[in-house]
């Protein structure tokens, strides 16, 4: 299929229809809302369902009946709305279904702002809901890396029966740019008839599948907590995904930065080489698992002196990178979070504030 | 930014849009209504006219006419947009400065609107504006930018569509159409003659008169424009990802290349 020009927003939702998905559940909420605009114009065409709930709480329990029942199922909101699902998302953890999640993030916290912010991190990472509960977080940078990664998202969170997140800032969504869709998404078979309840007559077994996250015996939630943690470290194992850019110089900085945050970055270490100062980029494109042996080669290289964390929050992403490097180098933080994307030039003059004169 | 004041060639005066009066810009969500807007309010600027544009755009959050506020005030442009404090707000706020652009007596009005019907509706709050408007037999133009690189309006019906929708949301008539084929800078030479060719189409079939086509500037001095139809406007962008350098104004063919 040629290129088309579209918004983050409407190519995450015509990846998600690409990727199999015709179940998709949400409420709008700035700057997201395009993708339920966009979907419930292309869902009945397809054959698909847009329904949109009452709140976002009663979405994640959509989503939970949906994902119970083996179907493809996802939605889209923005921070608020987020937290409003992180109940949901845990009982879907728990009950080892899979569902993808899109988080647009907005500034915060409580309301906030609309406009974009990465403030969402330990949230997504470390934060999402209660209990020993954790996702695969992928952070696309452009709106092709978006509908690349919904259409991986699917099939992953069937691999480990475990919701996977998709974690944009507000650019994200909502900027344009030409993308290009696969016509045929080659995706493993679901594994949904060993666990999901969608009815006896589909499948050989005689035995029930029951779906659920209580466990009132204490070692037998002990039990499932470990099958939970054995999911999260074959994660680490397998889903470790990054990007380096400029690595091969003798850079004196390294910055770590994601998402579209990675782009300014980009924009502005190439304007530093001109100038001779060579700094390099870890660009991590899953945050959980994050991508901890990357980071410090990179860092430990013998020209490196400090690393950056680059990003839209007050420093969320610099514990993983800490624990990444080991103490080998000074870790240090540059970033806004008030809605202002951070330009070229101030991560230059932060880039220049480390290197000594 | 850099504004040249020499004007431009011959062969580009001819097939350079001129408009007065008031002029409606509307279409479908991403058909690059804001930049069609802001360029054709620095270009008209830049031939003389006096100009002022409106943000309308109460839908889309992002990447509206107000993030081009200070080229354009730069240029002399006035730039009406809801009051500063609100600049970033999630809320629909239409200022009345805009109904009193509206009834400016003289000049070039622009009306940068949000996009498919959904952003159209607000026009139909101003009717009051648009009559005293039309009392002064200003020239009213409801132009409708389309992109077929865009989803939903790839197609003729899917265009024909559109227009119905925006019309009845509005409760205005569109008055020409704009081609605005671009797949911002990957656009090709061949995506721009397939895009004339897409407009021209739907000229025929709305009986629309296609009333300008846009090429991004870049493309411009390799572009033949003579075989067009209708004037050209070329796309400086103003409203890029922060990554990226707005293109400023431009306006001196020559002493560009």
């Amino acid at each position: 299929m040629s290129k088309v020009l579209m918004k983050g927003n409407e190519a995450i939702g015509e990846a998600a229809i690409r990727a199999g998905c015709l179940n998709y559940f949400a409420y709008p909420i700035t700057p997201q809302s395009e993708v339920a605009e966009y979907l419930s114009r292309r869902m009945p065409e397809v054959g698909g369902v847009f329904l949109q709930g009452e709140s976002e709480v009663a979405v994640s329990y959509m989503i939970f009946g949906a994902a119970a029942c083996g179907e493809r199922v996802f939605t889209t909101s923005s921070s608020p709305g987020i937290s409003l699902m992180s109940e949901g998302v845990s009982y879907i953890v728990g009950a080892q279904c899979p569902a993808v999640f899109v988080n647009i993030m907005r500034g915060g916290p409580g309301l906030g702002g609309i406009l974009p912010s990465q403030a969402d991190y330990l949230q997504a990472t470390k934060g999402i809901g209660h209990g020993d509960c954790r996702l695969l977080v992928m952070v696309p940078a452009s709106v092709q890396e978006a509908v690349e990664m919904v259409m991986m998202a699917f099939p992953l969170a069937e691999k480990y029966r475990n919701p996977v997140m998709i974690l944009g800032d507000g650019l994200i969504g909502q900027m344009m740019e030409p993308v290009t869709f696969p016509d045929h998404l080659k995706t493993p078979p679901s594994n949904k008839n060993d666990w999901a309840t969608n009815g006896m007559d589909t499948r050989k077994s005689k035995t029930r599948n029951l779906v659920k996250s209580l466990y009132l015996d204490p070692e037998a939630l002990n039990a499932h907590n470990l099958r939970l943690k054995a999911k999260y470290d074959r994660m680490r194992e397998e889903e470790i995904r990054y990007e380096t850019y400029n690595t091969d110089t003798d850079y004196q900085i390294l910055i770590v930065s994601y998402g579209t945050m990675s782009r300014v970055c980009q924009s502005a270490i190439d304007t530093l080489k001109a100038k001779k100062i060579e700094v390099a980029l870890v660009r991590p494109q899953n945050v959980f698992p994050f991508p901890e042996q990357a980071v410090l080669e990179a860092a430990s290289k013998s020209s490196c002196r400090h690393v950056l964390s680059v990003e839209m929050s007050m420093g969320q992403m610099i514990e993983d990178i800490q624990r990444s490097v080991q103490g080998k180098r000074p870790v240090h933080w540059y970033g806004k979070c008030g809605g202002d994307v951070p330009t070229p030039e101030e991560v230059m003059e932060a880039v220049e504030k480390l290197i000594p004169a | 930014m850099a504004i040249s004041t020499s004007t431009a060639t011959a062969n580009l005066n001819k097939i350079t849009p001129r408009f007065d009066g008031i002029v409606v810009i509307v279409g479908a969500f991403g058909s690059g209504k804001t930049e069609v807007a802001v360029n054709l309010a620095a270009l008209s600027r830049e031939a003389g006219s006096e100009v002022w544009i409106a943000d309308l755009d109460l839908v889309n959050p992002y990447f509206r006419t107000r993030e081009a506020r200070v080229p354009l005030t730069r240029m002399g442009i006035g730039v009406v947009l809801p009051p500063e404090i609100y600049l970033h707000a999630d809320l629909p706020i239409l200022t009345p400065l805009v109904a009193g652009a509206i009834r400016r007596t003289e000049g070039l009005v622009i009306l940068d609107v949000g996009g498919n019907d959904v952003g159209a509706t607000v026009l139909a709050s101003l009717a009051d504006a648009f009559h005293a408007s039309s009392l002064e037999k200003r020239p009213f133009h409801v132009l409708f930018v389309m992109n077929p690189f865009r989803p939903f309006t790839g197609t003729l019906s899917g265009c024909m569509k559109m227009r119905k929708s925006i019309e009845r949301a509005s409760k205005l008539a569109i008055t020409g159409i704009i081609g605005n084929a671009n797949l911002m800078e990957e656009t090709r030479a061949e995506d721009i003659e397939e895009g004339y060719r897409f407009v021209r189409a739907f000229s025929e079939k709305s009986r629309l008169p296609l009333e300008m086509i846009t090429i991004p500037y870049p493309l411009l001095k390799q572009t033949d424009i003579t075989h067009f139809s209708c004037p050209v406007l070329s796309i400086q962008r103003q409203l890029v990802p922060p990554w990226k350098k707005p293109a400023g104004f431009h306006f001196d063919r020559k002493s560009d290349s």
